[in-house]
């Protein structure tokens, strides 16, 4: 009997290593598409530029999403410079607008405005709107695996679409086979498919509403040298968010 | 004597705000927020040979409260003290030819003061209803997709130096309703002596696609002055209303990536000649973060040739009664960020019609958290009678913002 139980449980090892060993690129970046990109998530995270000059730049804003990232709602808490104002996005980022409480104007952003820089942090707009972009915008080829910041991890290669205009010619990801978190990001050049713009660090994968969850990440910018990092204080998963949020009344309120 | 009711009347109006956010059922203290932030500021410019500067410290105190959870109180006042040069006599700067006619004696009418004041800039409450917000009160008013120029706005004059500076606030009652996702209505009326004589505003704005597209009607009292007329029973110029009523439009979008947009108004007036504004802009950002914008404005309102500038024309610009006098302008703006602290900039604007321009290098800086620093200089380089000609004098500023 307990020759049984030990068969089944070293087999149930080897089915799962032999299932993980089958998953090719594409099937690896699903999955990891869709642990990141859930019915909606609602959180709120402090984001802290350090800067070229070494000083900290610290932001506290709220954010939601729904149709699993397809629209995108951010709303600054502080400091006061930014207080009030807030970004919607529609359609994984194809559609921005920016709300400016001072003025009360909402003005649109045309798809360029992506590439800008969220508040002059490591991360722009793309980054962190383009909720589907691991799968429409790129192809995934899957590499050998490797062991990354203290987990195993598979390794992808995943290069840029020809129809797609994002910010990157490629990336190389690590993926946490045991839960898909995407752990490290390589983020490379548009035209020099050799050159990395900046890498993505996630840690402290916390377990929130039986979701693996990533409660702090640190974008490396390799170019102008600075960094930025982002905790996670407060996160949700799959509450109820209404449409009315995501509209130009969600924005201004 | 006047400035004295003035500074009372305000100081009132402080009190009263301040009273109305106290008694407001707000459910907890935490509900009102109390922020803002002071602004410094310092122009100098060399004109006609002489130095000239003017200072300026700006405190704008926000107050924002939440009643209920449908009904929010949003306020500002507005202190701001002038040193320097603080009385401008316009017609030191504009061409001698055209102001040859005014009488010495008159000459003391044309100065432009740069007083102290106090004043309650915004003051609203909004209900936000199940199918709509209604806000009642002094508030901003924003029309149109324009980025220096705003055809759809009858309420706001840009300045073309500084065109994202906010706008004073407007006494309105507004009605927005959201219709679907993209879409909606908004009305808004002004209150005056009468209905015929208050401003009214409808809009309806929806989106397709990567495009959102706006349709505006509104009626107004335009208050033009006659800067040569002289009215001895108010002791200051004669004015002309007249009624406008403007039909336009807007659209806003992405075309192959770029940023583009569009507005266009048509101005009937009900004695003067009737007129239209159109613009049209572009923006792009580039891989490597260089921003640039480039906007195209034309007013039949203003003149083809600059020979046929008026004194009135002139004074009606400098007091914002209408937005230009040069037919047909280009703005362009390049920016880019040369660290993650500090962006640099370049802007130009030419008016076609009169073949002057001016110059405008930027920079601009996030000094710390809460505070930002804004450095310009401004170079005009038209002839002398043109819209930016080069008598009105180069110079600069620096703008510092705390936010607290």
């Amino acid at each position: 009997m307990k020759t049984q139980f030990i068969m089944i449980v070293i087999s149930g090892i080897m089915m799962s290593t032999l299932n993980g060993q089958n998953l090719d690129g594409g099937q690896i970046i699903n999955k990891v598409n869709d642990l990141i990109n859930q019915e909606t998530i609602y959180g709120k995270s402090e984001m802290t530029i350090i800067t070229t000059s070494g000083n900290p730049r610290t932001f506290l804003y709220e954010s939601w999403s729904k149709n699993y990232g397809e629209k995108n709602l951010i709303k600054y808490l502080s400091p006061a410079r930014v207080k009030g104002q807030a970004t919607l996005m529609l359609n994984h980022a194809d559609d921005i607008w920016v709300y400016f409480p001072r003025t009360q104007r909402v003005r649109k952003l045309a798809t360029h405005a992506k590439k800008q820089k969220m508040e002059g942090s490591d991360f722009s707009y793309e980054d962190m709107g383009s909720g589907d972009a691991f799968i429409k915008d790129f192809a995934a080829k899957r590499l050998k695996d490797e062991r990354k910041e203290g987990y195993d991890c598979y390794k992808l290669e995943m290069i840029r679409k020809p129809d797609s205009d994002l910010s990157y010619s490629r990336m190389i990801m690590w993926v946490v086979k045991e839960n898909f978190v995407p752990l490290v990001i390589d983020y490379y050049d548009k035209d020099d498919p050799d050159l990395i713009l900046k890498t993505l660090v996630q840690s402290d994968i916390k377990v929130i509403d039986g979701i693996p969850t990533s409660m702090n990440m640190v974008m490396y910018n390799k170019q102008d040298n600075t960094h930025t990092s982002m905790s996670m204080q407060e996160i949700k998963y799959n509450i109820p968010l209404k449409d009315e949020m995501f509209t130009e009344r969600g924005l201004k309120k | 004597m006047n400035s004295i009711k003035r500074f009372i009347f305000s100081n009132i109006l402080i009190l009263c705000t301040v009273y109305l956010c106290s008694i407001l059922p707000v459910k907890s203290q935490d509900q009102v927020d109390l922020f803002g932030y002071f602004e410094p500021q310092y122009m100098g410019a060399v004109i006609q040979g002489d130095y000239i500067q003017l200072q300026s410290n700006k405190l704008r105190i926000d107050i924002e409260a939440s009643a209920f959870d449908k009904v929010t109180f949003g306020a500002n006042f507005d202190f701001i003290t002038y040193h320097g040069k603080t009385q401008w006599n316009i017609l030191d700067y504009l061409p001698e030819d055209i102001t040859s006619a005014i009488p010495e004696e008159f000459r003391s009418y044309y100065v432009l003061p740069f007083e102290n004041r106090i004043f309650l800039d915004n003051a609203y409450l909004k209900f936000a209803l199940k199918h709509a917000d209604i806000t009642v009160g002094r508030q901003q008013i924003s029309l149109g997709t324009g980025y220096v120029w705003n055809p759809t706005d009858l309420f706001n004059t840009k300045d073309v130096l500084d065109p994202t500076y906010e706008q004073p606030g407007h006494n309105a009652i507004r009605l927005d309703i959201p219709i679907g996702s993209r879409s909606g209505l908004t009305a808004l009326y002004t209150v005056s002596d009468e209905w015929e004589g208050s401003d009214k505003l409808i809009q309806c704005k929806s989106g397709v696609s990567r495009f959102d597209f706006t349709i505006t009607a509104a009626e107004k009292i335009w208050t033009f002055h006659d800067f040569m007329q002289f009215d001895t029973i108010t002791s200051y110029f004669l004015t002309n209303p007249e009624k406008r009523q403007m039909l336009g439009g807007s659209i806003a979008g992405d075309l192959f990536g770029i940023g583009v947009w569009t507005e266009y108004a048509y101005n009937w007036m009900e004695y003067s000649e009737d007129f239209y504004e159109l613009i049209a802009g572009i923006d792009y950002t580039f891989d490597f973060q260089t921003y640039f914008l480039i906007e195209y404005y034309r007013n039949t309102l203003g003149r083809k040739d600059h020979h046929k500038y008026t004194f009135n024309d002139w004074m009606r610009f400098v007091a914002a009664e209408q937005k230009t006098i040069c037919r047909d302008q280009i703005y362009g703006i390049i920016q880019h960020p040369v660290t993650d602290l500090i962006f640099l900039g370049f802007s130009g604007i030419y008016c076609i019609s009169d073949n002057s321009y001016a110059l405008v290098p930027m920079l601009s800086s996030s000094v710390t958290n809460n505070v930002e620093l804004l450095v310009y200089l401004n170079f005009y380089l038209g002839k002398e009678g043109t819209f930016y000609a080069s008598n009105l004098g180069n110079g600069g500023m620096i703008r510092a913002r705390i936010y607290f």
